[in-house]
Protein backbone atom coordinates (compact mmCIF):
# COMPACT_ATOMS: atom_id res chain seq x y z
CA UNK A 1 0.00 0.00 0.00
CA UNK A 2 1.21 3.46 -0.81
CA UNK A 3 3.11 5.16 2.06
CA UNK A 4 3.17 1.98 4.17
CA UNK A 5 6.92 1.60 3.75
CA UNK A 6 7.45 5.30 4.52
CA UNK A 7 5.45 4.92 7.74
CA UNK A 8 7.53 1.87 8.72
CA UNK A 9 10.81 3.66 8.00
CA UNK A 10 9.85 6.90 9.75
CA UNK A 11 8.38 5.21 12.82
CA UNK A 12 11.29 2.86 13.33
CA UNK A 13 13.77 5.68 12.85
CA UNK A 14 12.07 8.10 15.25
CA UNK A 15 11.52 5.45 17.90
CA UNK A 16 15.07 4.16 17.78
CA UNK A 17 16.80 7.55 17.65
CA UNK A 18 14.54 9.65 19.93
CA UNK A 19 12.94 7.13 22.27
CA UNK A 20 15.54 4.35 22.24
CA UNK A 21 12.87 1.76 21.53
CA UNK A 22 13.04 -0.87 18.80
CA UNK A 23 9.63 -1.29 17.24
CA UNK A 24 8.58 -3.94 14.74
CA UNK A 25 6.04 -3.25 12.01
CA UNK A 26 3.15 -5.57 11.25
CA UNK A 27 0.95 -5.91 8.19
CA UNK A 28 -0.40 -2.55 6.85
CA UNK A 29 -4.19 -2.25 6.70
CA UNK A 30 -7.03 0.22 6.23
CA UNK A 31 -8.35 1.16 9.65
CA UNK A 32 -12.12 1.26 9.90
CA UNK A 33 -14.15 3.57 12.10
CA UNK A 34 -14.18 1.32 15.14
CA UNK A 35 -13.75 2.97 18.52
CA UNK A 36 -10.49 3.25 20.38
CA UNK A 37 -10.77 2.35 24.06
CA UNK A 38 -8.61 3.45 26.98
CA UNK A 39 -6.23 4.97 24.47
CA UNK A 40 -4.26 8.06 23.58
CA UNK A 41 -4.02 9.43 20.04
CA UNK A 42 -1.58 12.07 18.79
CA UNK A 43 -2.68 13.80 15.59
CA UNK A 44 -1.06 16.38 13.34
CA UNK A 45 -2.10 17.93 10.03
CA UNK A 46 -0.05 18.23 6.86
CA UNK A 47 -0.84 21.03 4.43
CA UNK A 48 0.47 22.54 1.21
CA UNK A 49 0.84 20.69 -2.07
CA UNK A 50 -0.19 17.56 -0.14
CA UNK A 51 -2.96 17.69 2.48
CA UNK A 52 -3.35 15.04 5.09
CA UNK A 53 -3.22 13.90 8.67
CA UNK A 54 -0.91 11.64 10.61
CA UNK A 55 -2.08 9.91 13.76
CA UNK A 56 -0.48 7.62 16.30
CA UNK A 57 -2.92 5.58 18.40
CA UNK A 58 -1.68 3.85 21.57
CA UNK A 59 -3.56 1.92 24.26
CA UNK A 60 -2.96 3.61 27.65
CA UNK A 61 -0.39 1.04 28.72
CA UNK A 62 1.69 1.57 25.59
CA UNK A 63 1.35 5.37 25.90
CA UNK A 64 2.73 5.21 29.45
CA UNK A 65 5.61 2.95 28.38
CA UNK A 66 6.53 5.21 25.45
CA UNK A 67 6.34 8.37 27.57
CA UNK A 68 8.46 6.76 30.30
CA UNK A 69 11.12 5.86 27.72
CA UNK A 70 10.89 9.27 26.01
CA UNK A 71 11.10 11.42 29.15
CA UNK A 72 13.40 9.13 31.11
CA UNK A 73 11.04 9.20 34.09
CA UNK A 74 8.26 6.95 35.35
CA UNK A 75 4.74 7.99 34.44
CA UNK A 76 1.86 6.18 36.06
CA UNK A 77 -1.22 7.83 34.62
CA UNK A 78 -2.37 9.63 31.48
CA UNK A 79 -1.53 13.21 32.43
CA UNK A 80 -0.23 16.39 30.83
CA UNK A 81 3.27 14.90 30.41
CA UNK A 82 1.88 11.95 28.48
CA UNK A 83 -0.26 14.17 26.26
CA UNK A 84 2.69 16.44 25.55
CA UNK A 85 4.94 13.47 24.79
CA UNK A 86 2.44 11.82 22.43
CA UNK A 87 1.76 15.16 20.71
CA UNK A 88 5.51 15.65 20.29
CA UNK A 89 5.79 12.11 18.93
CA UNK A 90 3.12 12.89 16.32
CA UNK A 91 5.08 16.04 15.49
CA UNK A 92 8.33 14.09 14.99
CA UNK A 93 6.65 11.38 12.92
CA UNK A 94 4.93 14.07 10.88
CA UNK A 95 8.27 15.76 10.28
CA UNK A 96 9.85 12.51 9.17
CA UNK A 97 7.00 11.56 6.81
CA UNK A 98 6.93 15.11 5.46
CA UNK A 99 10.60 14.95 4.51
CA UNK A 100 9.91 11.82 2.49
CA UNK A 101 6.79 13.19 0.77
CA UNK A 102 8.38 16.61 0.21
CA UNK A 103 12.20 16.37 0.06
CA UNK A 104 12.51 20.07 -0.92
CA UNK A 105 11.11 20.97 2.48
CA UNK A 106 9.15 23.91 1.17
CA UNK A 107 5.90 22.53 -0.20
CA UNK A 108 4.35 20.72 2.78
CA UNK A 109 4.14 22.04 6.34
CA UNK A 110 2.89 20.66 9.67
CA UNK A 111 0.10 22.05 11.84
CA UNK A 112 0.30 22.06 15.63
CA UNK A 113 -0.32 18.58 17.12
CA UNK A 114 -3.17 17.58 19.43
CA UNK A 115 -3.45 14.63 21.80
CA UNK A 116 -6.79 12.95 22.44
CA UNK A 117 -7.36 10.48 25.25
CA UNK A 118 -10.35 8.79 26.76
CA UNK A 119 -12.22 5.67 27.68
CA UNK A 120 -13.90 5.43 24.33
CA UNK A 121 -13.62 7.60 21.23
CA UNK A 122 -13.56 7.32 17.46
CA UNK A 123 -11.19 9.20 15.12
CA UNK A 124 -12.54 9.66 11.59
CA UNK A 125 -11.05 11.49 8.63
CA UNK A 126 -13.26 13.23 6.13
CA UNK A 127 -13.68 10.93 3.13
CA UNK A 128 -11.79 11.05 -0.14
CA UNK A 129 -8.36 10.39 1.26
CA UNK A 130 -5.96 7.56 0.75
CA UNK A 131 -5.45 5.92 4.11
CA UNK A 132 -3.04 3.35 5.48
CA UNK A 133 -2.36 2.17 9.02
CA UNK A 134 0.65 0.20 10.19
CA UNK A 135 0.61 -1.67 13.51
CA UNK A 136 3.81 -1.85 15.58
CA UNK A 137 4.91 -3.91 18.55
CA UNK A 138 7.56 -3.44 21.23
CA UNK A 139 8.07 -5.28 24.53
CA UNK A 140 4.70 -6.96 24.28
CA UNK A 141 2.91 -3.64 23.61
CA UNK A 142 1.21 -2.51 20.42
CA UNK A 143 0.31 0.79 18.79
CA UNK A 144 -0.69 2.01 15.30
CA UNK A 145 0.47 4.79 13.02
CA UNK A 146 -2.10 6.01 10.52
CA UNK A 147 -1.59 8.32 7.55
CA UNK A 148 -4.42 9.93 5.58
CA UNK A 149 -3.41 11.73 2.38
CA UNK A 150 -5.74 13.72 0.18
CA UNK A 151 -4.02 14.42 -3.10
CA UNK A 152 -5.81 17.23 -4.91
CA UNK B 1 -3.45 38.89 15.81
CA UNK B 2 -7.00 39.28 17.06
CA UNK B 3 -7.86 35.59 17.05
CA UNK B 4 -11.06 36.03 19.05
CA UNK B 5 -12.45 38.62 16.65
CA UNK B 6 -11.63 36.53 13.60
CA UNK B 7 -13.09 33.39 15.16
CA UNK B 8 -16.34 35.15 16.04
CA UNK B 9 -16.69 36.77 12.61
CA UNK B 10 -15.92 33.60 10.68
CA UNK B 11 -18.14 31.35 12.78
CA UNK B 12 -21.06 33.76 12.53
CA UNK B 13 -20.56 34.09 8.78
CA UNK B 14 -20.34 30.37 8.05
CA UNK B 15 -23.27 29.49 10.30
CA UNK B 16 -25.47 32.14 8.77
CA UNK B 17 -24.61 31.46 5.11
CA UNK B 18 -24.00 27.70 5.04
CA UNK B 19 -25.77 26.23 8.06
CA UNK B 20 -28.66 28.71 8.21
CA UNK B 21 -28.42 28.90 11.97
CA UNK B 22 -28.34 31.91 14.24
CA UNK B 23 -25.40 31.87 16.60
CA UNK B 24 -24.38 34.36 19.25
CA UNK B 25 -20.87 34.47 20.62
CA UNK B 26 -20.24 34.39 24.36
CA UNK B 27 -17.16 35.56 26.27
CA UNK B 28 -13.94 33.70 25.42
CA UNK B 29 -13.21 30.97 27.99
CA UNK B 30 -10.37 31.72 30.35
CA UNK B 31 -6.88 30.38 29.68
CA UNK B 32 -6.51 26.69 30.29
CA UNK B 33 -10.19 25.98 30.60
CA UNK B 34 -11.32 23.22 28.30
CA UNK B 35 -14.63 22.80 26.58
CA UNK B 36 -16.31 20.12 28.66
CA UNK B 37 -19.28 17.89 28.10
CA UNK B 38 -18.65 17.56 24.37
CA UNK B 39 -19.23 14.38 22.42
CA UNK B 40 -18.11 15.39 18.96
CA UNK B 41 -15.17 17.57 17.92
CA UNK B 42 -14.29 18.43 14.35
CA UNK B 43 -10.64 19.44 13.98
CA UNK B 44 -8.46 20.72 11.16
CA UNK B 45 -4.80 21.73 11.11
CA UNK B 46 -3.54 25.03 9.70
CA UNK B 47 0.02 25.91 8.84
CA UNK B 48 2.18 28.41 6.98
CA UNK B 49 2.59 31.80 8.63
CA UNK B 50 2.05 30.02 11.95
CA UNK B 51 0.99 26.51 12.95
CA UNK B 52 -2.42 25.94 14.47
CA UNK B 53 -5.41 23.66 14.85
CA UNK B 54 -9.03 24.73 14.76
CA UNK B 55 -11.66 22.66 16.54
CA UNK B 56 -15.41 22.86 16.83
CA UNK B 57 -16.61 21.05 19.95
CA UNK B 58 -20.28 20.09 20.40
CA UNK B 59 -22.34 18.14 22.89
CA UNK B 60 -24.25 15.41 21.05
CA UNK B 61 -27.60 17.24 20.85
CA UNK B 62 -26.01 20.41 19.47
CA UNK B 63 -23.90 18.46 16.97
CA UNK B 64 -27.00 16.67 15.71
CA UNK B 65 -28.96 19.92 15.34
CA UNK B 66 -26.12 21.70 13.53
CA UNK B 67 -25.57 18.82 11.08
CA UNK B 68 -29.32 18.50 10.68
CA UNK B 69 -29.68 22.21 9.84
CA UNK B 70 -26.91 21.99 7.27
CA UNK B 71 -28.17 18.81 5.61
CA UNK B 72 -31.85 19.70 5.89
CA UNK B 73 -32.78 16.51 7.73
CA UNK B 74 -33.45 15.35 11.25
CA UNK B 75 -30.60 13.29 12.65
CA UNK B 76 -30.92 10.91 15.56
CA UNK B 77 -27.36 9.74 16.22
CA UNK B 78 -23.78 10.70 15.50
CA UNK B 79 -23.20 8.80 12.26
CA UNK B 80 -21.06 9.30 9.15
CA UNK B 81 -23.37 12.08 7.86
CA UNK B 82 -23.02 14.06 11.09
CA UNK B 83 -19.25 13.63 11.16
CA UNK B 84 -18.94 14.67 7.52
CA UNK B 85 -21.15 17.74 8.06
CA UNK B 86 -19.27 18.94 11.13
CA UNK B 87 -15.93 18.21 9.45
CA UNK B 88 -17.04 20.30 6.50
CA UNK B 89 -18.07 23.15 8.82
CA UNK B 90 -14.65 23.06 10.48
CA UNK B 91 -13.12 23.15 7.01
CA UNK B 92 -15.17 26.23 6.07
CA UNK B 93 -14.50 28.09 9.33
CA UNK B 94 -10.77 27.38 8.91
CA UNK B 95 -11.07 28.66 5.33
CA UNK B 96 -12.61 31.86 6.67
CA UNK B 97 -9.73 32.31 9.10
CA UNK B 98 -7.29 31.74 6.27
CA UNK B 99 -8.97 34.54 4.25
CA UNK B 100 -8.91 36.96 7.15
CA UNK B 101 -5.25 36.33 7.94
CA UNK B 102 -4.38 36.67 4.24
CA UNK B 103 -5.52 40.31 4.37
CA UNK B 104 -2.75 40.79 6.96
CA UNK B 105 -0.19 39.09 4.69
CA UNK B 106 -0.16 35.96 6.82
CA UNK B 107 -0.62 32.97 4.51
CA UNK B 108 -2.05 29.73 5.79
CA UNK B 109 -2.79 26.34 4.28
CA UNK B 110 -5.43 23.91 5.53
CA UNK B 111 -4.91 20.20 6.24
CA UNK B 112 -7.89 17.81 6.21
CA UNK B 113 -10.72 17.64 8.79
CA UNK B 114 -10.83 14.90 11.40
CA UNK B 115 -13.67 14.22 13.79
CA UNK B 116 -13.29 12.86 17.28
CA UNK B 117 -16.50 11.42 18.73
CA UNK B 118 -17.37 9.44 21.80
CA UNK B 119 -18.89 9.41 25.25
CA UNK B 120 -15.73 10.40 27.04
CA UNK B 121 -12.61 11.99 25.64
CA UNK B 122 -10.28 14.89 26.40
CA UNK B 123 -8.31 16.82 23.82
CA UNK B 124 -5.03 18.35 24.93
CA UNK B 125 -2.81 20.83 23.15
CA UNK B 126 0.93 21.24 23.75
CA UNK B 127 1.37 22.97 27.11
CA UNK B 128 3.58 25.63 25.54
CA UNK B 129 0.96 26.65 22.96
CA UNK B 130 -1.66 29.39 23.04
CA UNK B 131 -5.38 28.77 22.83
CA UNK B 132 -8.53 30.78 22.34
CA UNK B 133 -11.96 29.18 22.98
CA UNK B 134 -15.18 30.98 22.16
CA UNK B 135 -18.57 29.58 23.19
CA UNK B 136 -21.49 30.11 20.82
CA UNK B 137 -25.12 29.90 21.81
CA UNK B 138 -27.65 28.24 19.53
CA UNK B 139 -31.20 27.09 20.10
CA UNK B 140 -30.18 23.57 21.09
CA UNK B 141 -27.42 24.63 23.48
CA UNK B 142 -23.83 25.72 23.18
CA UNK B 143 -20.85 24.75 21.02
CA UNK B 144 -17.24 25.96 21.14
CA UNK B 145 -14.84 27.13 18.43
CA UNK B 146 -11.26 26.79 19.56
CA UNK B 147 -7.95 27.73 17.96
CA UNK B 148 -4.66 26.47 19.38
CA UNK B 149 -1.58 28.04 17.89
CA UNK B 150 2.16 28.48 18.04
CA UNK B 151 3.74 31.60 16.59
CA UNK B 152 7.24 31.30 15.09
Amino acid sequence: MKYAQDICDSTQEIFSSMIMLDVSPGEPFKRDTSKLEHSVSGIIGLAGTVKGMLAIHLPNEAALAVTTAFLGMDVEEIDEDVCDAIGELANMLGGSIKSIIDPTGSDVQLSIPSAIHGEEYAVDCLADSESVTVPFTFNGQTFMVELQINQS
Amino acid sequence: MEFAKKIVETTEEIFSTMVFMDVSAGTPLSEGKQAIGCHISAMIGLTGGFSAMLSIHCPEAVGLSIAGAMLGMELKEVDADVKDALGEIANMVAGGLKERFATEDINLELAIPTTISGKSYTIASPTKSNRVIIPFNVESGQFFTEVKYNLG
